[in-house]
């Protein structure tokens, strides 16, 4: 891995609501994410995993401190901003697989590196690739309701790999799954991360964490503790 | 550019696998509004261009040729009638001579000589009854008895409208003399000359310049009239095919006829009213279509906004992987623009596939004129791309309402 880090959180607070109904969901969270490091963020629910998991990867805006990744100050971008720098720089597994039901497994995987600005040939070719690389070289042409969970979750993976991102963020990516595509999902991020792929994973499974380079534990919106697994 | 190519293709697929039901559902209202669009100004208007292309075929003509400012006949008639001969732009032409008088009926059967005449005031228009019929058809509105012949003399033409029978529909709007049949004897005083005639046919149109008035031969009329020069009132003359009115009247115009008659084509000569009347119909048309546009756009922003409701969470999933939010409000106005072409075209192949055609074979019974179906393909455009547009506003509005919405928010389906 190397020294400088590619996330930089800093003092990271969220609270929701005003007033009496005020909820601090996250409390002053510092964190450091390594290039080719395999994160995951592990806690109760409720623990405020997911949350903070959201304000790196810029689908929130924390209600206080700084972030950096990849040298960008990120925190106090516009949303169209965040947009862009997620479509350029970021990928990610959600729980639920969020795939577009009307576009087969391929179009999926094409529409984020239409948007970059690729070619037709040039995303259907990236996008192939990618569902190969995930046991999918069958289904390019299914649509997401012809595909189990767990596939609709590799063609997920699929997706948010084939634009070759700086750092991909899971959230909870084997919760709907079965033991065994549960499984095959972590496999497949093993894979991405023994590739190079900084991984960030929120998952509350102890035995998926342990794939992770490193695991921290959150509590009442706090890390309470850090596990270093397998660093390299 | 690439908002654009990603917008069309989410659109595409969300249309591609819509319910087909449900976007038939759609079209079909989209072509009812582009059909209440056109068609009900359409309608409106024209029941005015029915009465005017009557009052064309049995009136007017496509050229009218009167009195010059100063002079009661117009001049050199013969002379005229030898040009129009001549003149290759000219297919058939009536010459009209002009007068009022009074008719009598029912005189035989009048005992008290105290008691009221049954008597009207007409306009009296000589005719030869073959050139006239050429040019105006006239025969064909002979209701009861008999078309004029040129061979006989003593005989009438009467106008619905001055007879009893007819005209009651109208109330007591009409001069008219009672229980008047063909074959009936009435009185025609004109000045001092009086002269008793045998009611032919009665003639019956809905251009009024026909239903109130009575034909007699030209000749006849000259001698009643002491019309001995020969000049007429009024010449109308029909284009050849493929001829316009105003090449007709400048070919006229190029014969020296100007010099003795005031020459005017049809859209000169018929009255303001006209005209101001089919741009009320044309107004108040587009006002009731324009409800239909709301209704529409109404139609097609609740459909968008459901539909992007349904897809908020998905909406937020794709801006959350990059996908700009105006990829996402093209995708919705793309749909909404093809229901709306989808629509209109269905609705322009029904009115000028079937609708203009049939309502001229059938046209609408109403008791002015026989009205038809006007929709002139520039003022369709206009329509179709306010109804586009108004489309497009409808679509983009919810797209937006929903794409805007805070993007961590949609993807967890929070308010």
């Amino acid at each position: 891995m190397n020294n400088s880090p590619i996330i930089i959180a800093k003092n990271i607070h969220r609270k929701f609501g005003t007033g009496e109904l005020e909820t601090h969901v996250l409390r002053g969270i510092d964190l450091e994410v390594y290039p080719g490091e395999f994160l995951a963020i592990m806690g109760k629910s409720g623990a405020g995993k997911s949350t903070f998991m959201y304000q790196i990867s810029l689908l929130d805006t924390p209600s206080e401190g700084t972030i950096n990744i990849a040298g960008n100050d990120v925190a106090n971008l516009t949303e169209v901003e965040k947009t862009t720098f997620r479509l350029h720089t970021l990928g990610y597994v959600f729980q639920n697989y969020a795939l577009v039901p009307d576009l087969s497994a391929r179009e999926n995987c094409m529409v984020p590196l239409l948007m970059r600005g690729l070619s037709r040939s040039e995303a259907s070719a990236i996008a192939e690739s990618a569902l190969t690389s995930v046991g999918l070289d069958h289904r390019f042409d299914s649509l997401p309701a012809m595909l189990s969970g767990g596939e609709q979750q590799r063609v997920s993976i699929a997706r948010a790999v084939a634009g070759s991102p700086t750092i991909l963020f899971a959230d909870e990516p084997t919760a709907n799954l079965d033991s065994v595509s549960g499984q095959a999902v972590i496999d497949l991020l093993s894979d991405l991360h023994k590739k190079g792929q900084t991984i960030v994973m929120v998952t509350h499974e102890r035995e998926y964490a342990e794939v992770a380079d490193r695991i921290i534990q959150m509590e009442d919106g706090k890390i309470v503790t850090e596990e270093i697994l397998n660093k390299k | 550019m690439n908002s654009l190519r990603v917008g069309l293709l989410l659109g595409w697929r969300q249309l591609q696998r819509a319910n087909i039901w449900t976007t038939t559902l759609i079209v079909f209202v989209m072509m009812i509004t582009f059909l209440n669009l056109i068609a009900v100004s359409g309608i409106l208007v024209g029941l005015i261009a029915g009465a005017e292309k009557a009052v064309k075929a049995e009136s007017i003509g496509d050229v009218i040729m009167t009195a010059r400012d100063g002079e009661d006949y117009i001049l050199s008639t013969p002379t005229i009638r030898d040009i129009l001969e001549n003149t290759p732009e000219v297919a058939t032409y009536s010459i009209r001579y002009k007068g009022s008088g009074q008719i009598e009926a029912n005189y035989t059967e009048r005992r008290n000589l105290g008691a009221e005449r049954d008597t009207a005031i007409v306009t009296v228009t000589g005719i030869d009854p073959q050139i006239e019929n050429t040019m105006s058809q006239l025969k064909k509105n002979v209701v009861a008895g008999e078309y004029l012949n040129p061979d006989e003399e003593g005989y009438i033409l009467l106008g619905a409208l001055y007879t009893d029978e007819y005209a009651s529909n109208y109330g007591d709007i009409f001069d008219t003399v009672s229980g008047v049949q063909p074959g009936d004897k009435v009185r025609l005083t004109v000045g001092t000359i009086t002269k008793e005639l045998t009611v032919k046919g009665i003639v019956q149109s809905k251009v009024d310049e026909v239903s109130l008035n009575t034909y007699l031969p030209e000749r006849e009329f000259r001698r009643l009239f002491g019309r001995v020069d020969q000049n007429a009132n009024q010449i109308v003359v029909r284009a050849k095919p493929g001829v316009s009115e105003d090449n007709l009247k400048s070919a006229l115009l190029a014969s020296g006829i100007g010099e003795w008659s005031k020459i005017q084509t049809y859209e000169e000569a018929k009255p303001k009213f006209i005209t101001d009347i089919k741009n009320t119909m044309n107004l108040l048309g587009t006002f009731i279509g324009s409800i239909g546009i709301v209704v529409a756009s109404i139609t097609i922003f609740i459909i968008i906004f459901i539909n992007a409701l349904s897809r908020r969470q998905q909406i937020g999933i794709l801006k959350g992987i990059g996908i700009d939010r105006r990829a996402i409000e093209i995708a919705y106005v793309f749909q909404a623009s093809i229901y709306a072409l989808l629509g209109s075209l269905l609705g322009a192949l029904l009115i000028y596939g079937f609708l203009l055609s049939y309502f001229e074979r059938n046209p609408i019974q109403f008791p002015f004129s026989d009205g038809i179906l006007v929709a002139p393909p520039f003022e369709t455009l206009i329509r179709f791309v306010v109804l586009f547009g108004v489309t497009i506003i409808a679509g983009f509005v919810p797209a937006w309402m929903i794409a805007i919405q805070n993007t961590l928010n949609a993807i967890l389906g929070r308010r």
